[in-house]
């Protein structure tokens, strides 16, 4: 696989806890994309495409609002919930790669502040589809149902409870360093983990993402307009979305139970690339909770699960000494949730040497993946590169 | 733990939902059975597909022990604990369900035990199946 498309803009809106931003969020999209389409050298003008995942912000409204060029191309994935990420960049990849537009934004605008929060239910008394098997027994939020794929997961492979605290500790390391985190000036350490209250358990409150509100946004085109822009092209290395045969099966019936949805994904991202886990100086992991996050590094080929106790310790996962440092812009759990697509961000920052924690020095690293939310099925990942 | 919340029974659920039993769907044709319902066949896409009861019990496959009530109805009810149950007559079948009795009285590979609750919605009986520790 060729990577014919590249990425030339990042941006974001500022990030706010939740109900914080003085921004509606459409607003905040607006001014990711903004920034993003100023990040590249371009003009809005430029841009013919938009493409999310989960988003309710309407590219019909958006090129209105921002007098974008004409609209040539707009896409969303299915499901996934924050599983999209990866799959998003890789529709832009596939639009500009067939020629169906040049220029095209990928973005998430998410606040959870001005609509509903993701870790809130409640209201209805009927509950439909594969809900009806596990609402009416309070299973209702995201942490309740990846709580019960981490509970067999530490099961099988006998993963400790400070595992998974070394996933929220990364984060939150790693935000300190970066201005725009949310978390940034508030460290955690490992007593404050072990001591939060329960959401459900295996989850401390720590394990849990926050609801935040924001926008994140990426300019993607084509290598020959990305080749002289204002910032050198990141290479869309490969890109890989999708799901083994009924491992989406709802109703915590899925074949491959528990699982990160991120076999096939890896199987297909490695194939494509001719890279592996071991070529990967610096990885983003979705963390919506920290025991997916887990799940997903062993099912990318970073380990086996019952290696996982050792790999995390010592505190690998965390820049700058460790082997492989996730999540160095502070990730969902520090940075700010935006569905993950800041990690989408931070991902191509490694790659231009522009990380507040950056791995490889100045010139930035040869390959940086960001693997996108495990715990929802279709999985997603990309590997990006130098342009 | 109390809860409001139904599920709305459809033809592929309604058996299910109201038998009082563990009616798991069945394809004739196949004699394969999944779960949860589908509006057709996994394997071959018959539409017409019925229902074999499988015995009420197994064993917890997962759980979680619920702390923070996500909705506000579940504040008196915190903490509860949701049981995933493999089901002894056929595990590949996963049953999710609350667990009654002790909610931290709970493990992987515990035998559990169906017992079902009713409800009158609309001139009908929803009978929800629970879990209890053998």
């Amino acid at each position: 696989m060729e990577g014919k498309a590249v990425i030339v803009g990042v941006g974001e809106s500022p990030y706010y806890k939740r109900g914080g931003a003085p921004d509606t969020e459409f607003q905040l999209a607006c001014t990711a994309i903004r920034n993003a389409v100023a990040d590249a050298g371009l003009t809005l003008a430029d841009v013919h495409g938009f493409v999310s995942y989960m988003d309710r912000n309407d590219p019909v409204r958006l090129s209105a609002a921002l007098g974008s060029g004409d609209l040539h191309f707009s896409a969303q994935t299915f499901g996934g919930g924050g599983n999209g990420a990866g799959a998003a960049v890789t529709l832009a990849d596939a639009a500009i790669s067939a020629g169906y537009a040049e220029s095209v934004v990928v973005f998430r605008a998410l606040a959870q502040g001005q609509f509903h929060r993701y870790g809130q239910a409640g209201g209805a008394s009927r509950a439909r589809g594969a809900g009806a098997f596990t609402a009416p027994y309070g299973m209702l939020t995201p942490a309740q149902i990846n709580a019960m794929q981490t509970t067999r997961f530490m099961h099988d492979h006998g993963i400790t409870q400070d595992t998974l605290a070394e996933v929220a500790l990364a984060s939150y390391h790693h935000a300190q360093y970066n201005p725009r985190a949310i978390r940034y000036g508030t460290p955690l350490t490992r007593e404050d983990y072990h001591e939060s209250r329960w959401i459900a358990e295996p989850f401390h409150l720590f394990d849990c993402c926050p609801e935040n509100d924001g926008a994140a946004a990426i300019v993607v085109t084509s290598a020959e307009r990305g080749r002289d822009l204002a910032k050198p092209p990141v290479a869309i290395v490969a890109g890989a979305h999708g799901l083994a045969h009924r491992d989406g099966v709802p109703a915590f019936n899925e074949r491959n139970f528990p699982t990160a949805h991120k076999r096939l994904v890896a199987e297909q991202l490695w194939k494509r690339s001719g890279f592996g886990p071991s070529d990967i100086p610096v990885a983003q992991f979705y963390e919506n909770f920290t025991g997916p996050v887990l799940m997903a590094i062993c099912e990318m080929g970073f380990c086996e699960p019952g290696e996982l106790n050792d790999f995390v310790a010592d505190g690998n996962l965390r820049w700058p000494d460790g082997g492989l440092p996730i999540n160095t812009s502070g990730g969902n759990l520090g940075e700010g949730y935006i569905h993950g697509f800041g990690n989408v961000l931070e991902a191509v920052r490694q790659v231009r040497g522009e990380s507040t924690c950056q791995v490889g020095g100045a010139a930035g690293v040869d390959l940086s993946l960001s693997v996108s939310g495990p715990g929802y099925a279709p999985g997603s990942a990309v590997l990006l590169g130098k342009g | 733990m109390e809860y409001q919340v139904l599920p709305e029974l459809t033809p592929y659920n309604r058996t299910w939902f109201t038998s009082g039993t563990l009616a798991v769907q069945h394809c004739p044709d196949c004699d394969v059975l999944q779960h949860p319902p589908e509006e057709l066949c996994h394997q071959c896409g018959r539409t017409s597909l019925d229902t074999r009861e499988l015995a009420p019990t197994g064993t917890v496959y997962s759980h979680t022990v619920v702390h923070y009530p996500a909705d506000p109805r579940l504040t008196a009810s915190v903490p509860y604990t949701v049981v995933l149950v493999a089901l002894d007559d056929v595990p590949q079948v996963r049953v999710i369900g609350d667990l009654l009795g002790d909610p931290h009285d709970v493990a992987v590979g515990m035998p559990v035990v169906a017992e079902w609750s009713e409800h009158e919605v609309d001139g009908e009986v929803i009978r929800l199946p629970h879990w209890r520790k053998v």
